[in-house]
């Protein structure tokens, strides 16, 4: 390096950082999913410096295979600063060896003539590891041609089965799946801006005209849009996505146009716009059957209203988030605190039936997160409290009911079943008691442990509240 | 009297009314009526939420809780779980099918949201669905929305009053201009919903609710065992847009939905007795 600073007093000299080149092909092929959805960044094998893009019913939209090469190849020069060489062939591995190889920076090649165009080019043109191509070029294969006169038979048996499955891939013989760095959206609008928007509204406007080009689709397939996904293309190579999940499948423009605009405003997107959006694209991830629905007649408006609330849930979790929303559902459980979970609300949830709730105990309005010890008196060790203190309040039982005995679930502890003696290992027994105070205050109080049995000192705790 | 009245109300008005005051409030009550009728948004926000209880509903406007309404309950001190219970209660009443019994005239049965900020309220713990349950409230019918700021809960508030798809919505709000609960008020007004909030707060502003409530608590009614049978809350009606201001202790039976007025009596035997005739008579209502 000493030698090559002298020589070249300009030269600057950085340490190869893998994972930060990664990070920004990754967003270049983002951005060339303005051209189509289907893009896969290059792994280690294929040279991790490019990407594949499958153009495949998207050329005509950019008026041809050459003008999108052109019109891919002036962006990238513009906007990155990038001399790019591309090259459009039918499968991959040809794209690729071209792209490496030939001499022309683009280079379409027509349909079926792969083993013609590959047959000048070196044998590194097939992605083969350094090894297998220093044997090939020793043995003196020095181009994909010398190798394509060859009988196959004896290559199978000489070398990895990948010098095969390569050269089939580069000719069609064989399929080369593509890993797009996206999933292919089963639905997809995209528009292009003559000139770049900034503002919000704007954004929310064009996005509520692509969902209305996407609703003729989804209606002829029968189907509503579950989770889309917004792509905003900015001048300078920058994608921005925002995804908009909803409770229940969906056509009308509007409401995503909403959806959208809530979300605009909890994200914030617009912010940081730069020069504009020159390009806004609209994709549909999930879709789901929506079946079409008899109006008008003899409506009972229980459908209406589970449409409006499912359009409000939308909107309020497009600003509190995704979780914010939720209902309770019981759980098998005899322990309280166990009994309930609350869970998001989904589309199952509020469209289908309640779950079961089985237990007609006694329960209070509120429970505590976790019982708090009290300090109670009580006439005998194992009756009910008449007098306790909580929270530095002492309050005097006027009324006291129960005891309910809850035992630990034994089933959900370790063998042996049963344990030889009731509430072993799982913590001990609890009685409950509903206790009324002098002022007409309703607790739920437990003493921990059966006095004599499992503990010699019982200790209470407050559990609940009552209305 | 007022028939001439009414029969010229779409010309205007022909002579200046005389000069008596009971006329004056005559031609006022007319004109009110005949206003009612002409405008169809006022028809919706007339529909009434009655408690069932004569006494109650005599100190209400049309003989209920209005139902486009901001409506405040107010916890008495200690009573958080009983205001949050009488919410649950009259959300209950809102929220349950018509089909199992003589109902209120609610808008329509359906889901009711309840906005909980997720910064209040901790210390008394979080719902439990059971318990709602035997407050007659099905938790599968509730919505829980959870919010982090003051201006979070207002919006949602509001943007679930103007989408009209809830039947019911309640919240617990700690602070609340004149002006806010002025907003929250007309949303509630123009979608005919009724809007209830929790004021945990000692000092209250004044605000634009229609009916203030405070909640206290009260000895539950105990059946023959001497168990609990039904919750009791010392109920007073603060303030009343065009209504009386009251106080009574109400007990509420989850499983009709039915409010009805405690028989005040410290005596168990006493209040037995007091308590089948109240039976009684529900019975008898019920069968008439």
């Amino acid at each position: 390096m000493a030698d090559a600073r002298a020589k070249a007093g300009f030269l600057q000299v950085r340490a190869v950082d893998a994972a930060a080149d990664d990070a920004a092909l990754r967003r270049l092929a983002l951005w060339a999913t303005r051209y189509t959805p289907t893009a896969s960044q290059w792994t280690e094998e294929n040279g991790a410096d490019g990407f594949f893009l499958d153009i495949e019913g998207a050329a005509h939209l950019f008026g041809g295979e050459e003008r999108l090469l052109a019109d891919l190849s002036s962006r990238l020069e513009k906007n990155f600063g990038l001399p790019a060489r591309l090259a459009v062939a039918d499968t991959p591995g040809a794209a690729w060896a071209l792209a490496r190889f030939h001499p022309a920076p683009l280079k379409i090649l027509p349909s079926g003539r792969e083993a013609e165009a590959l047959a000048p080019l070196p044998i590194e043109a097939l992605r083969l590891t350094p090894e297998t191509c220093t044997t090939l070029r020793r043995l003196g294969f020095k181009s994909v041609g010398a190798l394509l006169e060859q009988p196959r038979a004896p290559f199978a048996a000489r070398f990895s089965a990948k010098l095969l499955r390569r050269l089939d891939q580069a000719l069609g013989h064989l399929d080369e799946p593509l890993v797009p760095i996206v999933p292919p959206p089963v639905y997809h609008s995209l528009r292009y801006l003559l000139e770049p928007i900034v503002t919000q509204e704007a954004v929310v406007a064009l996005s509520s005209r692509l969902m209305g080009t996407l609703a003729h689709v989804l209606t002829r397939d029968g189907v509503g849009a579950r989770t889309l996904k917004l792509s905003l293309y900015r001048v300078d190579g920058e994608v921005k996505t925002l995804d908009i999940a909803l409770t229940l499948p969906t056509r009308n423009a509007v409401h995503v146009a909403r959806m959208i605009e809530l979300k605009l405003d909890a994200a914030a997107a617009t912010d940081d716009a730069g020069f504009g959006f020159e390009a806004i694209g609209l994709a549909v991830t999930r879709a789901e059957p929506m079946p079409a629905r008899q109006t008008e007649l003899a409506s009972t408006g229980d459908g209406d209203r589970t449409e409006c609330c499912a359009a409000l849930i939308d909107a309020l979790r497009q600003r509190l988030g995704p979780a914010s929303l939720r209902r309770l559902e019981p759980v098998e459980s005899h322990i309280p605190e166990r009994a309930e979970v609350p869970v998001p609300i989904t589309s199952e949830t509020l469209a289908g039936p309640a779950p079961e709730r089985k237990t007609e105990q006694t329960r209070p309005l509120l429970l505590l997160p976790h019982a708090e010890p009290t300090e109670v008196t009580a006439l005998v060790p194992d009756g009910p409290p008449r007098r306790f203190c909580w929270r530095g309040v002492t309050y005097e039982v006027t009324g006291a009911q129960g005891p309910e005995r809850i035992g630990a679930e034994w089933w959900r502890m370790p063998p042996p079943y049963p344990p030889p003696l009731a509430g072993e290992g799982g913590g001990p027994t609890r009685d409950y008691y509903l206790v009324e105070d002098s002022g007409g205050r309703r607790f739920w109080l437990f003493r921990e442990g059966l006095y004599g049995r499992e503990t010699a000192a019982a200790r209470w705790f407050v559990h609940g509240l009552f209305a | 009297m007022t028939q001439p009245m009414t029969q010229s109300m779409p010309q205007p008005m022909p002579q200046p009314a005389p000069a008596s005051a009971l006329a004056v409030a005559r031609n006022r009550a007319a004109l009110m009526e005949e206003l009612r009728r002409l405008l169809p948004g006022m028809a919706d926000s007339r529909k009434t939420l009655p408690f069932g209880l004569a006494a109650l509903d005599s100190c209400l406007p049309e003989g209920g809780l209005p139902c486009g309404a901001l409506h405040e309950v107010v916890p008495a001190p200690y009573g958080i779980p009983a205001a949050f219970g009488f919410i649950a209660a009259i959300l209950g009443r809102i929220s349950s099918p018509p089909p199992p019994g003589p109902r209120l005239r609610a808008p329509e049965w359906g889901r009711v949201f309840l906005v909980l900020p997720a910064y209040g309220f901790r210390e008394y713990g979080r719902l439990h669905g059971h318990g709602l349950k035997n407050l007659g409230l099905d938790p599968a019918r509730l919505v829980l929305v959870e919010t982090a700021h003051r201006r979070d809960t207002l919006w949602a508030i509001e943007e679930a009053l103007r989408s009209g798809a809830p039947a019911a919505i309640a919240a617990m709000i700690d602070k609340l201009d004149l002006k806010t609960s002025q907003r929250l008020h007309l949303a509630a007004t123009d979608c005919g919903l009724p809007l209830f909030l929790l004021r945990p707060a000692q000092n209250l502003e004044s605000s634009a609710a229609a009916t203030r409530w405070r909640v206290g608590t009260a000895e539950a009614a105990r059946d023959r065992f001497g168990l609990v049978a039904r919750p009791r809350w010392h109920l007073q009606l603060e303030r009343a847009r065009n209504g009386r201001p009251g106080e009574w202790v109400v007990e509420y039976d989850h499983v009709a939905h039915r409010f009805s007025l405690a028989a005040a009596l410290a005596d168990p035997a006493r209040a037995r007795g007091a308590n089948e005739k109240n039976e009684k008579a529900d019975r008898n209502a019920h069968c008439a």
